[in-house]
């Protein structure tokens, strides 16, 4: 079930969190998106964390992780920790 | 079986992970809940003594967990470890597992269960008023249910804990959206168990019913974050 627009953003989270993988990361995340939601889902989906002062919000937006993941390196190395762990 | 459970709500997290222990906890246990604006230490100082189990979700850090408005109530350190002591204790929030659960085993609880890293999932913003409805949501704290509810019914902290490993992986297998399967994969990585595996709470006796419960009204008031 994975798709091609997925395994990019991987590699774009594997880079350290330079401006330049950050925004790559956001392009790439933007079209992934754009994949799922080619699927029809009606909802507003949240990525949402239970962390305290960890330097990114408790709750964002899937339409908005390509804004924070391009500004905020905190956000950018979570999310490259939850798609690298297995 | 006295239970303590502590669930914050004041933003869409806390609103979340609370409406599932709402919907699917609280109404099996007695009225010892500190929902809300209770979510604090001074209500958990004067019920958690007498508790068996502790049920607690909340924002948190490797040495904290806190309950509304992000206020404290345990942290490594300052806490009497009578507040602990020989209990089994369930913490949903982040990063407790590195070192709030260990001293809180150190302390003399029976068994503490976190999370090494963040715990992370997507959740529908649409369904904040009724969280237990949220289907996003449930993929990942519905697992975490089962395990409490597990807890509950008897069973060990390592079947509880493994009750809750088999959920992340059941919805990751089926799940299509990679971003929510890389959330389970991430909070089935990240669960922890410390202290002696085998510790268990009594079961309380099953009640034959004629009805069956009613979920909670909807949650009303605003999130103010």
């Amino acid at each position: 079930m994975a798709n091609a627009e997925w395994e990019k953003v991987k590699e774009s989270l594997k880079k350290p969190a330079t401006p330049e993988a950050m925004k790559e990361a956001a392009a790439a995340f933007e079209r992934y998106r754009e994949v799922e939601l080619a699927k029809g889902k009606g909802s507003k989906p949240t990525l949402v964390s239970l962390g305290k002062g960890k330097g990114y919000p408790h709750a964002v937006p899937v339409d908005k992780i390509p804004d924070e993941l391009a500004r905020n390196p905190a956000f950018f190395n979570l999310l490259k920790r939850v798609v690298e762990k297995k | 079986m006295p239970v303590a459970v502590i669930m914050s709500d004041f933003d869409l997290p806390t609103r979340s992970a609370s409406g599932f222990i709402l919907r699917y906890i609280a109404p099996r246990l007695e009225p010892v809940h500190l929902y809300s604006l209770l979510a604090r230490r001074g209500p958990f100082v004067l019920s958690a003594p007498q508790s068996d189990i502790i049920i607690m979700t909340g924002h948190g850090d490797t040495d904290v967990i806190t309950g509304q408005n992000e206020a404290v109530i345990l942290e490594v350190g300052k806490y009497a470890p009578r507040e602990v002591r020989g209990k089994v204790i369930k913490l949903l929030s982040c990063q407790t597992g590195v070192s709030l659960c260990p001293d809180l085993v150190a302390n003399g609880a029976a068994c503490a269960m976190g999370y090494v890293d963040d715990y992370v999932w997507v959740c529908d913003s649409d369904l904040a008023a009724r969280p237990w409805a949220d289907k996003m949501a449930a993929t990942s704290l519905m697992p975490v249910i089962d395990g409490i509810n597990a807890l509950l019914d008897g069973k060990t902290c390592q079947e509880a804990l493994n009750m809750e490993l088999e959920g992340y992986s059941r919805n990751a297998e089926v799940e299509e959206d990679e971003l929510i399967r890389s959330c389970l994969e991430f909070n089935r990585a990240n669960a922890v168990l410390l202290g002696d595996s085998a510790a268990r709470v009594r079961a309380r006796p099953k009640l034959p019913l004629p009805f069956q419960f009613i979920p909670p009204p909807p949650i009303i008031l605003p999130i103010s974050s």
